[in-house]
């Protein structure tokens, strides 16, 4: 178990680096599709739509296979990038539902009082909005940061060596499947918890006392 | 307003796709010349199948045929760089000419010859029939497991074999034939007593036997299309013709007798 343990750990820098830029990303994506969706205007809103339901629809393998088979034909990605982007690319549409949720929960009055008062739309939104939609969206957030952190694992599709694939070599090689995988599950649970204490103690930062 | 949106949305699909068109056209070329030129031969394969191939301690690729490929790259004068895929995308990555070959245990088939090419057999195998250790099972030739239940490896050729000669006959109930995406899998599938035989390829057989309980019923030639052979990309004549051309050189000077004892292979 320990030797398992020694040799899938180097994975584990790769699985959090490529949850991490892929959350990051998929962040990044999500909010701007997330606004657009609700203050974007019609065009906007409807470009953000069919993102979010297109790459909904689509298995996030799909995602990777094409962004990693067609697009990487243009542009020299590594699998390592492409695979990340891929999955920031998937998360920034479920990112984008959380959000839209969370927007739509600030009362649109707020936003038409910021009118009133002078500001723009744009003002309005990443100082009155936003602020108070990010913290709303915080839990679901957090779910989100897990299922990305488990799907990291589909990458090994184009050959990146995080935990999973990791522990497919010591199960094909010691024919001992339930230590390669007991100890991949290990580490996963270990990630996930190190997450949601860390999201946990953000929410807590900035929870407002209503 | 939607419909403009929507037209946007169309020219830029056209744009990108004529884009990829050209790109794809403009890599079609003599890939031995390029190989030779950058000094790298970059191989696929899939690393989870020892004693072909798989990753030691630390994290080498090692094995049967990562000794033979680094052979011809040495032979060829170029470096040879492994990259590590799932066995399904290995094809397709070569099609995608994200690598310049793929060693991988595999076989030739008719099938996959339509997508790409493929060497000469620098391997030929046998298959096996694995039982569970104390199983009263007896086999005198493939066909007789058409009366069991019967796991083979999905993708692979035994399982086309078997789906062909016994299955697609009606020799064989189609609900018997079971495909697994893993052999470990399998073999603990038959350990438990799910599964009655295991049908692969028998390199692997007996240390998967030995580790998961089982016994060897049949190991038979009769259901093996062709051998291991290295897939280069569809056309690439010339990267074939160079390897071809060293497998022959390398069974003639003993070479890989060599290295097929150095992995305690048959």
């Amino acid at each position: 178990m320990l030797e398992t343990l020694k040799f899938i750990i180097p994975g584990l820098g790769i699985t959090v680096s490529v949850t991490a830029i892929a959350l990051g990303l998929g962040l990044l994506a999500g909010i701007i599709m997330a606004v657009c969706r609700v203050y974007g205007g019609p065009v906007l809103s409807a470009l953000a739509g069919a993102y979010s339901i297109l790459v909904r629809s689509l298995p996030v393998v799909v995602i990777i296979f094409v962004l990693f088979f067609v697009i990487a034909e243009l542009v020299d990605l590594s699998p390592f990038l492409s695979g990340a982007i891929a999955l920031g690319f998937a998360s920034g549409a479920y990112q984008c539902e959380i959000f839209r949720g969370a927007i739509n929960s600030v009362p649109r009055s707020q936003m038409v009082a910021a009118r009133a008062i002078g500001m723009s739309r744009f003002k309005a939104v990443r100082t009155i909005i936003l602020p108070q939609a990010v913290r709303l969206a915080l839990p679901a957030w957090a779910n989100e940061v897990t299922l990305v952190l488990k799907d990291s694992s589909l990458v090994y599709v184009i050959g990146v060596p995080e935990i999973m694939r990791r522990a497919q070599y010591v199960s094909a090689s010691t024919m001992k499947p339930f230590v390669a995988f007991g100890s991949a599950a290990l580490l996963y649970l270990v990630l996930t918890l190190l997450a949601s204490r860390l999201l946990e103690k953000v929410e807590q930062r900035f929870s407002i006392q209503m | 307003m939607k419909v403009k949106a929507v037209k946007r949305i169309a020219i830029v699909a056209v744009a990108v796709m004529t884009v990829m068109g050209a790109a794809g056209a403009s890599l079609a070329g003599d890939l031995l010349q390029s190989v030779k030129e950058r000094g790298k031969l970059i191989v696929g394969t899939s690393a989870d199948y020892p004693p072909y191939e798989s990753v030691d301690a630390s994290g080498n690729f090692v094995g049967f045929d990562m000794d033979i490929i680094r052979e011809i790259g040495k032979r060829m004068g170029v470096k040879v760089v492994i990259k590590d895929m799932g066995f399904d995308t290995l094809i397709t990555a070569l099609q995608a000419k994200k690598i310049d070959a793929v060693i991988a245990a595999m076989q030739y088939s008719p099938e996959r010859d339509e997508k790409v090419d493929f060497s000469i057999v620098y391997r030929k195998i046998s298959d096996a029939f694995l039982v569970k250790a104390d199983s009263p099972i007896t086999l005198n030739s493939p066909e007789d497991i058409a009366a069991y239940k019967v796991a083979s490896q999905t993708g692979t050729i035994q399982e086309k074999w078997m789906l062909k000669n016994l299955v697609d006959t009606g020799k064989m109930k189609k609900n018997q034939a079971f495909s697994y995406e893993r052999v470990d899998n399998a073999a603990m599938d038959v350990a438990a007593g799910r599964i009655d035989v295991l049908f692969i390829q028998s390199d692997p057989a007996e240390s998967l036997a030995e580790k998961s309980g089982l016994k060897i019923a049949l190991i038979s030639k009769e259901t093996v299309v062709a051998g291991q052979c290295i897939a280069v990309p569809e056309g690439e004549k010339g990267l074939k013709a160079e390897f071809d051309k060293l497998i022959e050189a390398m069974r003639a000077d003993g070479t890989i007798q060599k290295i097929t004892d150095k992995h305690g292979l048959k």
